[in-house]
């Protein structure tokens, strides 16, 4: 890929790629921006994706950057409509690969059910950017019976995890790191509107609270929602489900899967008359098999999440701060 | 006659002081009163000038063994006229609280005879004590110490012995501890979480001494926390037991019934024997002889091991259980491996079922949990080593004066955490408080240190901290001076070690220079990288870094600290070729992985305890640690060996120069290591030369910079062996300065951190 000079390949590209590709009939009038109507309520969320390696095992940047921001409206429980697709490629960046990652932009587009609406490219030196750059920006109506707030948690409500922790973060540093398992484990990047809004048709209300658990991983999220909410949650390890070959990867590194990013999941705190409900509605979806009640809001320990260890004593669970510094002697 | 004032401050109650003042008042012959308060104990007469000068002399020579006068003075007051000698008991709060908390005592002997004399009205009472033992911070409510703040108050004495309180010349005259079979406490045995099967005390203590035998586990309650005890020559019942903790390795200690039991199946000189009968009564390491081993599971008590910890009965329940028992069994706090010790009843009943056959409770309250203190005196150079700081010697004071009576609370570090607090000019360090991981400990922490707070009234100004933000202590002191409106203040973790020892030794205006040798695992530097081999320059209040050990690399979390053959790889990264054998300790897929990550490492560590690690695992004596300082001890075991045959010979060191100005070569050393690894000379000689090389390395930079002083602190100093050959070696040549009443390991963090700023130490 060369600079453009003057823009030239950059539009040739949008011409003749990303346009084609990605058609729709809002993206193909071309104006410098685009128009529609959107009644009701609605949800706006966007997000910057610089993930390094681009390609991974189980997705690349691409359909990362679609269902991300999908998630995102997802959490707040909007449905995804429109997205507006941002790339910043750097100079050299092969032609094949970005072909690579606008078809995967394109199948997460299907797949989630949403469309690009507007976009931009932009090329840059080598050494400036690390190969692709993407940001999206989704815009999303919300559901009628959606109202997700940490004010409406409450004492007894039950959290509710969607499937297997810490598939993304481990794929990722395996990569980047050179490292090698027995079985390949692979990113859990996948569109999570769907099972949320069906959620949302069902249980309305009752769904007190939804989160993505990526960057910092589900400790992270769970100690956002008791600060938030100044309530205490405690959580019993043993029904926090990691898959056999992310909890040997994760032990081989040191690492604990609850600090450990997730794309493909997602966290939701319900009234307790509910949860078993919720709990069957996701088992019933095709990557909620592993969904699980990972525990409770309480009033004891506010702001603060403590985890039921497997062998019995309790574990207070932080915020991590940054980088894994070690602490033991 | 005039009316006179004398104020003691101290130790000075719960330690038989009011008794004293008041047989010495009836001797001279002086008329007022004695009262305890929150300051002290109080002193009101009626005297001439210097019959009041001579009963304070006689106060301070008559001062009880287990007192510690801080201050005593004497002053004018108004007058007032006495007609007879009492002692007073009021509920007086006054502000400024002075006085200090006495630590539990060991039953004494007197106590002993009684509880052993089927005459006596206490014959096999398990909670006899008097005014010279028993339990005091365990127990303690508020100040002063008075009956009525503290668990005791739940019981009321019955005519017999309210008669011994009041008589004068009773053991147990103003004795608040005081009780017996009709009016004190009760053993209760559960067979389950709600099933009490028995309160008699014999029929308990026969069914304990019988399923003992049967190779049960039990839980009892101490003093300061529920206790779980197994047959120590039992190698089934000892796996069982650690099974059930989920305790893989660490050793366990051993209750002998009494100090002769002790000496027959221990090598135990006079200070280890005066250890264990001392009032604090710790676990103190022993080597045991050829014979214990007749009596002891020792492969299941303390896997791969020399010492072992051993301690005799420190109350009247314990005496009972040991000597019905009559031989050694395994006495370890109750709790989840990780969790601190189980001290409240409801607790105990939920969860120690899970680990004993049946539970042995009491009605009295435990307010204060502590563990057992672990000692160790070393072999050859007799140097005390405190390796846990709880039971009997917590909450003494350090003999450590601030400058200001500003309140100052230091949080400490994150294993073995601590708190110290400075409040009306006294110094307190709080007991050993668990590993701040599990919420058990931070609750335990929690609680003690707002007993402390409330029970002196104290607001901090300045909350002292380690520097590393991943520590519930640094987090805590965050927290803390949002509630205190407190400023914060955060001192690096070897330097507040170093403080630590200095402050102990009373070191901190010494004139000429001092050199810190701080040596632990892990510690954030002021560079961002990890130390724990460091060497510091004191001088003029200020400390600097003169020297550390080369960095190596090491991964992120604490993959390195657990797995000793990880930090042999990290230490080895750099180098050429690797040693054959170290990859065979991992499978292809983590050695990959491991060399990947140490490849591209942005953490680097000078730890000491890493390279003793390291050097344990090239030995191939430990690769994955199941506690903390395993492996160490392992290389210390097998250098022990070699100077047991060789004494403290040695024919040179593993790093024999180095640049003038450059950090301690690392891979030099380890690069000779395996030299002789491969060369084929034995694991003992090469553990020892290995000790002898890092005792070389202090002389070499003690020589450099031309200082005659050097102290040393971190939890590589916990090493007996290594700290017998520094003195075997220097001794002589320079002034060597230990720890004294506090661990070397980060348990004295929370001190040197107070003193670091109290001092207004910089660096
Ligand atoms: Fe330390
Ligand atoms: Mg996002
Ligand atoms: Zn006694
Ligand atoms: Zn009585």
């Amino acid at each position: 890929l060369g600079h453009g000079s003057g823009g030239t390949l950059t539009s040739q590209l949008l011409d003749a790629g990303v346009f084609k590709l990605l058609e729709n009939d809002l993206l193909n009038k071309k104006h410098d921006g685009a128009i529609f109507n959107l009644s009701g309520k609605v949800a706006l969320s966007t997000d910057t994706y610089v993930v390094s390696p681009i390609f991974f095992e189980g997705g690349n940047i691409g359909d990362l950057s679609i269902n991300g921001t999908v998630n995102d409206l997802a959490m707040c429980g909007a449905s995804a409509k429109y997205l507006t697709l941002g790339f910043v490629l750097e100079e050299g960046l092969k032609m094949t690969e970005f072909w690579e990652v606008l078809l995967s932009i394109k199948a997460a587009c299907d797949v989630a059910g949403v469309n690009i609406v507007t976009g931009d490219t932009k090329v840059v030196e080598r050494g400036k950017g690390d190969k692709i750059f993407i940001n999206t920006t989704g815009i999303g109506i919300m559901h009628p019976k959606a109202n997700i707030d940490a004010e409406n948690i409450k004492t007894g409500d039950k959290v509710i995890l969607s499937g297997p922790l810490a598939r993304h973060g481990i794929t990722i540093m395996s990569h980047r790191q050179g490292l090698q398992f027995e079985s390949t484990i692979s990113s859990d990047t996948r569109p999570l509107n769907k099972i949320v809004l069906s959620l949302l048709d069902e249980f309305g209300e009752k769904i007190h609270f939804l989160r993505d658990p990526t960057r910092g991983g589900l400790a992270t999220v769970l100690n956002e929602i008791a600060t938030d909410a100044r309530f205490g949650i405690d959580i019993i390890q043993k029904n926090v489900s990691v898959e056999e070959e992310v909890i040997g990867a994760c032990e081989m590194l040191g690492l604990d899967p609850l600090y450990v990013a997730n794309e493909g999941l997602f966290v939701t705190v319900v009234d307790p008359t509910v949860a078993d409900a919720v709990l069957s509605r996701l088992k019933e979806w095709e990557y909620g098999k592993m969904a699980s009640i990972v525990g409770e809001i309480t009033t004891d320990h506010p702001r603060q999440v403590i985890m039921k260890s497997l062998i019995g004593g309790r574990r207070v669970v932080n915020m991590l701060p940054g980088e894994q510094l070690p602490r033991i002697c | 006659m005039e009316t006179f004032h004398i104020h003691v401050n101290g130790i000075v109650q719960g330690v038989g002081f009011r008794p004293m003042i008041y047989h010495l008042a009836k001797k001279l012959n002086l008329k007022g009163y004695v009262k305890n308060d929150s300051n002290g104990v109080n002193i009101f007469f009626n005297a001439s000038a210097s019959e009041a000068i001579g009963f304070l002399k006689r106060i301070k020579l008559a001062a009880p063994a287990k007192s510690k006068i801080i201050a005593a003075e004497l002053f004018r007051v108004p007058d007032q006229i006495y007609f007879d000698f009492t002692i007073r008991v009021e509920d007086n709060k006054a502000s400024g609280k002075q006085v200090l908390l006495s630590p539990d005592t060991a039953t004494c002997p007197n106590c002993l005879a009684e509880l052993n004399d089927a005459k006596n009205r206490r014959y096999r009472y398990p909670f006899i004590t008097c005014t010279e033992c028993g339990p005091r911070y365990s127990i303690m409510n508020s100040l002063p110490y008075e009956r009525h703040n503290t668990a005791m108050q739940a019981f009321t004495m019955c005519k017999s012995c309210r008669d011994e309180y009041k008589d004068i010349n009773s053991r147990r005259f103003f004795s608040q501890t005081n009780s017996c079979t009709d009016c004190g406490m009760k053993l209760m045995l559960y067979n389950d979480a709600t099933t009490i099967i028995s309160t008699d005390t014999e029929t308990i203590l026969s069914r304990i001494k019988n399923n003992l035998q049967q190779g049960e586990i039990i839980a009892v309650k101490g003093i300061g926390g529920y206790l779980l005890f197994c047959d120590a020559n039992n190698a089934q019942a000892i796996r069982t037991l650690r099974a059930r903790k989920y305790r893989a390795t660490k050793p366990f200690a051993i209750l002998y019934p009494g100090i002769k039991s002790v000496q027959r199946s221990f090598e135990l000189n006079d200070q280890e024997k005066e250890l264990l009968k001392s009032p604090a009564a710790p676990i103190v390491l022993l080597v045991p002889k050829p014979w214990a081993l007749n009596e002891l599971a020792v492969k299941e008590i303390a896997p791969g091991l020399q010492q072992l910890g051993v301690m005799v009965p420190n109350n009247p329940l314990l005496e009972l259980i040991g000597n019905d028992f009559g031989k050694p069994l395994i006495a370890t706090s109750a709790n989840i491996s990780g969790s601190p010790i189980v001290y409240d009843d409801d607790d105990a009943l939920n969860y120690l079922f899970d680990i004993a056959d049946f539970v042995v409770s009491n009605n009295r309250e435990v307010i204060i949990p502590q563990d057992d203190s672990v000692v160790q005196v070393s072999k050859y150079t007799h140097q005390q080593l405190i390796f846990r700081r709880s039971r009997g010697y917590a909450p003494s004071f350090l003999d450590y004066r601030p400058k200001t009576n500003q309140c100052i609370l230091s949080t400490g570090a994150f294993l073995k955490s601590s708190f110290t607090l400075s409040v009306n000019g006294n110094v307190f360090v709080s007991q050993f408080l668990g590993s701040a991981e599990s919420f058990e400990s931070q609750q335990m922490y929690r609680q003690t240190l707002k007993y402390w707070l409330d029970m002196y009234e104290a607001k901090p100004k300045i909350i002292v901290t380690d520097m590393h933000p991943g520590y519930f202590s640094h987090k805590y002191a965050f927290e803390f001076a949002e509630k205190f409106d407190a400023k914060v203040k955060l001192i690096q973790h070897h330097e507040a070690h170093f403080a630590a020892v200095l402050a102990e030794n009373k070191l901190i205006k010494k004139e000429e220079p001092v050199l810190g040798i701080i040596w632990d695992g892990t510690g954030l530097g002021t560079d961002r990288n990890i130390w724990g081999g460091e060497f510091f320059k004191y001088e003029n209040n200020q400390m600097d870094r003169v020297n550390h050990f080369n960095y190596f690399p090491t991964i992120a979390g604490d993959k390195t600290a657990l797995e000793p053959r990880i930090a042999a790889l990290c230490i080895l990264a750099e180098s050429e070729h690797q040693p054959s054998g170290l990859k065979e300790k991992f499978t292809i897929a983590e050695f990959n992985n491991y060399h990947a990550l140490i490849k591209n490492a942005n953490l680097f560590t000078s730890s000491a305890g890493r390279i003793f690690d390291a050097v344990a695992s090239l030995l191939g004596l430990c690769d994955k640690q199941s506690y903390e300082g395993e492996a160490a001890m392992y290389l210390q075991r097998a250098a022990a060996l070699y100077v047991d045959e060789n004494a403290f010979n040695m024919d040179g060191s593993y790093i024999k120069e180095w640049e003038a100005d450059g950090p301690v070569p690392t891979a030099i050393m380890i690069r000779n290591i395996l030299a002789d690894v491969a060369s084929g000379k034995s694991t003992y000689y090469i553990a020892a030369k290995f000790h002898y090389s890092m005792v070389c390395l202090i002389g070499g930079i003690a020589e450099r910079l031309s200082i005659n002083h050097i102290c040393f602190s971190g939890g590589v100093f916990q090493n007996a062996l290594l700290v017998d050959w520094i003195k075997t070696k220097y001794a002589n040549k320079y002034q060597l300065y230990f720890h004294i009443n506090l661990s070397p390991g980060d348990e004295n963090i929370s001190f040197g951190q107070l003193v670091y700023h109290e001092s207004g130490m910089k660096s």
